[in-house]
């Protein structure tokens, strides 16, 4: 059974065009996806639909309908659903819950409400600190950390939940380079039986984490494949550009001299190889 | 585990780290203590007012808090005083009000001020001696572990935590507005003006936060259950609550005798 359903969903806030429009998506348990777009696609709407967050209170899909592992999301109770799936959002500020006063206190908090026994929190929330590289701001208030020491801790708090999927909405947004690919590192080490699925805008993160691309555009997923076949698609290179090594070896496709059939580099060590082997296959 | 003199919180809290006596004591016998001694100063004469007052402000330079209550005290009660004087000692008119010149004083006034005086002082004191020796973390795992719903908890928390980077917000609005040419330095006609336009901005993104937020302890399993585990609750000693028991009884029979006399 799928981790997420979501069939023909179309919604919209009030009576605007649809946000989503028509979208058809199954996540299986364990999938690493990234579902990319441009400004307005519809990602974050569709990341807060698959973690149950929509539709809120008076608000309905105008079609379709999203279920997980079989139950629609309104089925779930609150903490069940907790337990399944956890959201980490764009702003890290805006995910702090408002009750803790220590970086310990914020991650142990999800777990207390759960109503866990005291030694499982202490281990989950130890794994968490570890994982995250949270250890030495322990004692911080979770406000006064920096964007990056808050998105860090956002996760960690998701993570301690020990959900079986997590929804990353843009999680390095706001980092710079060097950041970002330590949490993309921090990220590719989690638990391989975790759904991992990441909205983003940017091709790096995904690249980085996902094994499978959807590309969503106004609303409709235009594209749902391997990295090989996003990074070639047209509406790809319009809406991202591609990494540079990427964007020459289309170049050189499309001037006849890279076969179909090779796949197309997207780091500098993919590049080296691949476009050795480009080179003598041509002479 | 961690909070206890924590020195990196960034909140505007008034807790003075320490190890005292005051500060070891369950937070919640601290919250009934300074109820009790609030209802206490209404039915005590001004000397025992004055008595409570000089208790609570000498245990608070033992817990290491002189400071903080100086500092508190004389920006509150100076004031306080000097409005107190001026309406009961000057303003209204009583049966020995004196005449002198333009100037006017009524002794009883005075006597009536000091005792509102003391009787505010007294309670201040009372209130700085819990804020400074309760980190309210404590104070919330406190009342976690005696089974408080977990929704008034968040009431005592979140005003707490949030207010700094609220005022952070506001600052950088104020920030924003003035570089897009807002004039907050010429007359007050001008400042009224120019007051939407902090205003508005805040509280929409006030509001757009509450529902980030919302989302975010919904997703915690906040109130899922009607309990929470808490670690490392603030020790509850068995004295501690038969003290909390006597002063919980005592309380609403000071209360009924203050009412019936």
């Amino acid at each position: 059974m799928a981790l997420i359903d979501i069939d023909n969903l179309v919604f919209g806030y009030g009576k605007a065009t649809p946000v989503l429009d028509g979208v058809n998506l199954s996540i299986a348990h364990g999938e690493r996806i990234a579902i990319l777009g441009g400004n307005g696609s519809g990602k974050t709407t569709l990341a807060q639909w698959i973690a149950g967050s929509l539709p809120r209170p008076g608000m309905t899909a105008r079609s379709g309908t999203l279920h997980a592992e079989g139950k629609p999301w309104s089925d779930w109770d609150a903490l069940k659903r907790a337990e399944t799936i956890q959201f980490v959002g764009q702003i890290p500020s805006q995910q702090i819950s408002g009750f803790a006063f220590t970086v310990y206190d914020e991650i142990v908090f999800g777990p207390g409400n759960l109503g866990l026994e005291e030694a499982e929190i202490r281990k989950r929330a130890n794994w968490a600190l570890d994982t995250c590289n949270l250890r030495h701001l322990v004692e911080r208030d979770p406000f006064t950390l920096s964007g990056g020491e808050q998105q860090r801790l956002s996760i960690a708090a998701a993570l301690v939940m020990q959900p079986k999927a997590l929804v990353l909405d843009e999680p390095t947004g706001n980092f710079d380079p060097e950041s970002r690919d330590k949490l993309l590192n921090q990220i590719n080490q989690l638990p391989e039986d975790l759904t991992v699925i990441l909205c983003d805008m940017a091709l790096k993160p995904a690249l980085a984490i996902a094994r499978r691309f959807v590309l969503l555009d106004e609303g409709r997923i235009v594209a749902d494949s391997d990295a090989q076949a996003i990074l070639a698609h047209p509406r790809t290179l319009e809406i991202f550009g591609a990494p540079a090594v990427t964007e020459a070896a289309l170049a050189i496709r499309a001037a006849g001299r890279w076969p179909e059939s090779k796949p197309l580099p997207f780091t500098y060590g993919q590049a080296e190889t691949l476009f050795k082997e480009v080179s003598h296959a041509h002479g | 585990m961690i909070t206890q003199g924590s020195s990196q919180t960034g909140t505007a809290l008034l807790y003075v780290p320490g190890n005292s006596f005051i500060h070891r004591m369950n937070p919640l016998t601290k919250l009934v203590g300074l109820l009790w001694l609030a209802a206490t100063t209404f039915m005590l004469p001004p000397g025992g007012m004055a008595v409570i007052f000089a208790a609570t402000f000498l245990f608070g330079v033992l817990a290491g808090a002189g400071k903080a209550f100086i500092k508190r005290l004389i920006l509150t009660l100076g004031p306080f005083a000097i409005f107190l004087f001026v309406i009961h000692g000057v303003l209204i008119e009583r049966h020995d009000t004196i005449q002198h010149e333009w100037i006017s004083f009524s002794p009883e006034g005075a006597q009536y001020m000091l005792k509102i005086l003391v009787r505010v002082a007294a309670l201040l004191a009372a209130s700085m001696l819990f804020v400074t020796t309760t980190h309210p973390a404590n104070l919330l795992k406190a009342l976690d572990s005696h089974g408080v719903p977990p929704g008034i908890a968040y009431l005592i928390a979140s005003p707490l935590l949030l207010l700094e980077p609220f005022s952070a917000r506001a600052r950088a609005i104020r920030d924003a507005q003035q570089a897009r040419g807002l004039d907050l330095t010429g007359s007050w006609k001008a400042r009224v003006k120019a007051f939407p336009a902090l205003l508005i901005p805040l509280v929409t993104l006030a509001l757009s936060d509450l529902d980030h937020r919302a989302t975010v302890l919904d997703g915690r399993a906040f109130r899922a259950r009607p309990f929470r585990v808490v670690l490392d609750a603030p020790v509850d000693r068995p004295y501690e609550c038969w003290l909390r028991r006597a002063l919980l009884i005592a309380l609403p029979l000071q209360i009924g005798v203050l009412l019936w006399l």
